[in-house]
């Protein structure tokens, strides 16, 4: 029975967002990305997990949680902020349910009520605030493997000293270890950004593979002689797994993708722009804009203006994700028996997607998960599913290949990170990364407060590396949130800088920037000396 | 390519109210990083300090003399090649394209005088660039006949190398509004405008010898940081130290692109009007 199967498919879902956590203020716009993508993504993915488990339903899924991610899922502040979110929602949504009866939108505005009421049941009652307790309970039954990130998923082949890339991995693979009891086993480099040697940082944190964007393998020396179709082994021996752009290209396809089908949901038309300002407006921002709140009733239905789209039909927008996903699955059988037969070998088949694809853009994209998994496992014997580990501990031996550097931006380098738009940020950045490095070297053992300054330093030059910025600035959205935050920490961390060379600090200020910034509260600074990384390189 | 004006470095107005980032850290350094296979971007500072010396050493009139060149050196095994790239004394960046990937490089900053003497000022770090392509080395143990590799090639889906539907993906999620500026070639605020289509293609052929070539053109200059600025009438977002940069496709016959910038107070306009013609011919084979 076990071994009739053709090849593997390993499901990888990056989840991530920017450390974006503001008490300063009592309402914070940027906020919200945290909490629609917990109730449109990571509960709903939640939400799956566990009604496939209740059922008996076997599935395999990689998730990377990265270390900001989980920082804003423990935070206390934001786990308030959220109960406020989701509730205004469900008060809305609870409103919206009477309002629409004999509508055209009375479905669609009780499949709200009841997912909101859900996320609250979930987040309450399953989990009481702790989601990571959630994802740890299917890492521990072996259904999801959980793989860490950079630490605030920092672009790591624009750093110039490898302290940073060392501290990068290592603060990421003990805040793993604090959330989910042991260590990582894989890892998400952001952006798929490597570059070749650094690696060894990943092997000396106990990691044993990562992934790479597909010219990372197929470029790579020598030639890789199953392409993306099989892992490799960089010199330092941690695993190199490639994407495949086919099952890639189904899904984004500006064409023909799944997500453009018009019986669903339309994203631009959105309740906050629809419904008379002084009835939506207790569910805005306190400065009164309209903007998405998240609850939508109309379909994309076709190339039409948006006021004349047509009523959203939840129950259809279903069942084309099931045949979406029937589609998926066929496809990728008779991906893998060709590859079987071209190859000689199973192959393993990496579709890797940005978590937030599913459910937040693509909003019947949990649906359509929820039925691969199902079909998957009822409906076919060509394929298995398989975590990254499950795959090497079953295949440990594979070619040794020197990857090229990639990523999985446009292009397929670094370009989205170093253009016009923010190439003036690295000389910033560098000169933090360099004082950063200084200061853990002078300072081997510091105590009381230089060494919480020391540690804020790391704690602000970490946030300032986010590739999050950098990318925000590219694309232009959400571009003076960005620039306001890569300049605020440069400023945060040479203030501290000179504070400490000058033996002059302020405790209050040390004690506001520990209050605003508190990502890694339990971080220490040594992780930047050059002896550690020269360590940890040695292995 | 002419340039009809200058940046003009007097006349600085009083400090932008905002807190700007400094212009620089007071020490002589240069760093260079890999951007893509042909690509890098360098940056640098000269401190004051570091050019007083140089003034001290070869003469008051050494920047004036000598022309400010960027010296990219080969640094792969056993090659001692490099050339020079002119930028102006301005200059604090530059992006440097280089004709070989797959190798590394380094880069020095100096003084280039009349009679040719090279003086350096500062080196950079040494970057390894990728190949951009299918690996010719291969290895016995996992050998693959050529023919079966082609195939392979294409099954592992080569043909979308680089096409970033991680990054689409990505933009589309997290907000929408400015996503079709972002992928029409009209943006102006640094996406590269080059894409396959803008590339001069010449027709398949049964033998495999190709060519392909365009080229681009990059913007560049420094204000206050509180300035409003235009380039061909369009706003132009100022990074927090002031300067700006765009890059534009360049298509053949003549562009102009006026630079204007006007101060926060609107009592200073200062304009820089920059013509450039590009002409491309084909031998059309």
């Amino acid at each position: 029975m076990a071994n009739n199967e053709k090849g593997y498919l390993a499901l990888v879902l990056h989840a991530h967002l920017p450390f974006i956590r503001h008490p300063e203020y009592d309402d914070f716009l940027e906020e919200d990305w945290f909490f629609e993508a917990m109730c449109e993504t990571y509960l709903p993915l939640l939400d799956i997990y566990e009604r496939l488990t209740a059922e008996g339903t076997d599935f395999r899924v990689t998730m990377s949680l990265t270390p900001p991610l989980c920082n804003m899922m423990a935070d206390e502040l934001l786990r308030e902020r959220f109960r406020r979110y989701y509730n205004l929602r469900l008060e809305l949504a609870e409103k919206e349910a009477v309002r629409t009866r004999n509508t055209p939108y009375q479905d669609a505005a009780r499949m709200y009520e009841a997912k909101f009421r859900r996320i609250r049941e979930l987040y309450e009652d399953y989990y009481h605030g702790r989601i990571l307790d959630g994802f740890k309970k299917f890492q521990d039954m072996g259904k999801l493997e959980i793989i860490t990130c950079g630490a605030t998923h920092g672009f790591l082949p624009l750093a110039l000293r490898k302290e940073v890339v060392h501290a990068q991995v290592k603060l990421a693979a003990d805040d793993y270890r604090k959330h989910f009891g042991r260590g990582p086993r894989g890892i998400w480099l952001a952006e798929c950004a490597y570059n070749p040697g650094d690696d060894v940082f990943l092997r000396s944190q106990g990691i044993r593979y990562f992934f790479l964007e597909t010219h990372g393998i197929i470029y790579g020396s020598p030639r890789p002689r199953y392409g993306v179709y099989a892992p490799v082994y960089c010199p330092s021996g941690v695993a190199a797994f490639g994407r495949d752009m086919e099952s890639a290209q189904q899904v984004w396809s500006a064409e023909t993708g799944y997500p453009g089908d018009h019986r669903y949901r339309e994203f631009y038309r959105d309740l906050g722009y629809d419904l008379e300002y002084d009835y939506i407006k207790p569910y805005l921002h306190q400065d009164g804009v309209r903007r998405n709140i998240g609850l939508k009733y109309h379909k994309i239905t076709g190339r039409v203006p948006l006021d004349q789209k047509a009523p959203y039909n939840p129950h259809e927008a279903r069942d084309v994700a099931a045949s979406h996903a029937g589609n998926f699955m066929f496809n990728r059988e008779r991906q893998i028996e060709h590859l079987e037969g071209f190859l000689g070998k199973k192959p393993i088949v990496v579709s890797m997607y940005d978590a937030e694809l599913y459910g937040h853009w693509w909003y019947e994209g949990t649906d359509f998960l929820e039925f691969l998994f199902k079909k998957v496992h009822y409906d076919q014997k060509t394929i298995k599913m398989v975590t990254p580990s499950e795959y090497l501990s079953m295949h440990p031996d594979n070619q040794v290949v020197q990857p090229s550097m990639s990523t999985w931006g446009d292009k397929g380098y670094n370009e989205v990170w170093l253009n016009g738009t923010n190439d003036w940020m690295y000389r910033h950045l560098h000169k933090q990364a360099e004082r950063m490095v200084e200061l853990a070297n002078k300072f081997p053992r510091a105590a009381g407060t230089l060494k919480r300054a020391l540690n804020q330093c790391g704690r602000e030059l970490v946030l300032g590396m986010s590739s999050d910025w950098a990318f925000l600035m590219t694309v232009g959205t959400a571009k003076s949130y960005s620039t306001k935050r890569f300049v605020s920490h440069t400023h945060r961390f040479n203030g501290l800088y000179e504070q400490i060379m000058g033996n002059r600090l302020e405790e209050g200020w040390l004690k506001e920037l520990e209050w605003k910034d508190n990502i890694f509260p339990e971080m220490s600074y040594r992780v930047f000396s050059t002896k550690e990384m020269e360590k940890a390189a040695k292995g | 390519m002419t340039s009809s004006g200058r940046l003009n470095k007097e006349n600085r107005g009083p400090e932008a109210e905002h807190k700007a980032l400094p212009d620089g850290y007071g020490s002589t350094e240069a760093a260079l990083l890999p951007r893509d296979p042909n690509w890098m971007f360098i940056y640098w500072e000269i401190s004051d300090n570091s050019r007083v010396n140089l003034k001290r050493k070869h003469g008051a009139d050494i920047f004036e003399k000598g022309r400010q060149v960027i010296r990219v050196h080969d640094a792969s095994d056993g090659a001692k090649a490099f050339f020079d790239i002119t930028v102006m004394h301005e200059a604090r960046s530059w992006y440097v394209n280089v004709q070989e990937p797959g190798r590394a490089y380094f880069c020095e900053v100096g003084l280039v005088l009349p009679d040719g003497t090279f003086i350096s000022i500062v080196k950079t770090n040494t970057v390894s660039l990728p190949a951009g392509r299918v690996s010719d080395v291969t290895d016995e143990k996992w050998m693959a006949v050529t023919a079966d590799f082609d195939k392979l090639l294409q099954l592992s889906g080569v043909e979308y190398i680089g096409k970033g539907s991680g990054e689409v993906a990505k933009s589309l999620a997290q907000r929408w509004e400015m996503l079709r500026a972002v992928f029409s070639r009209a943006s102006s605020w640094g996406v590269s405008s080059m894409s396959s289509q803008a590339l001069h293609k010449q027709p398949e052929e049964a033998r495999k010898f190709r060519l392909v070539a365009d080229c681009e053109l990059i913007l560049y200059g420094a204000t206050e940081p509180d300035a409003f600025v235009t380039v061909a009438g369009r706003k132009v977002s100022l990074n927090p130290d002031g300067t700006f940069s765009m890059r534009f496709a360049l298509p053949d016959g003549e562009m102009g692109l006026p630079v204007k910038a006007m101060s926060k107070d609107e009592k200073d306009l200062r304009e820089i009007d920059i013509k450039v013609r590009r002409t491309t011919k084909t031998d059309g084979k």
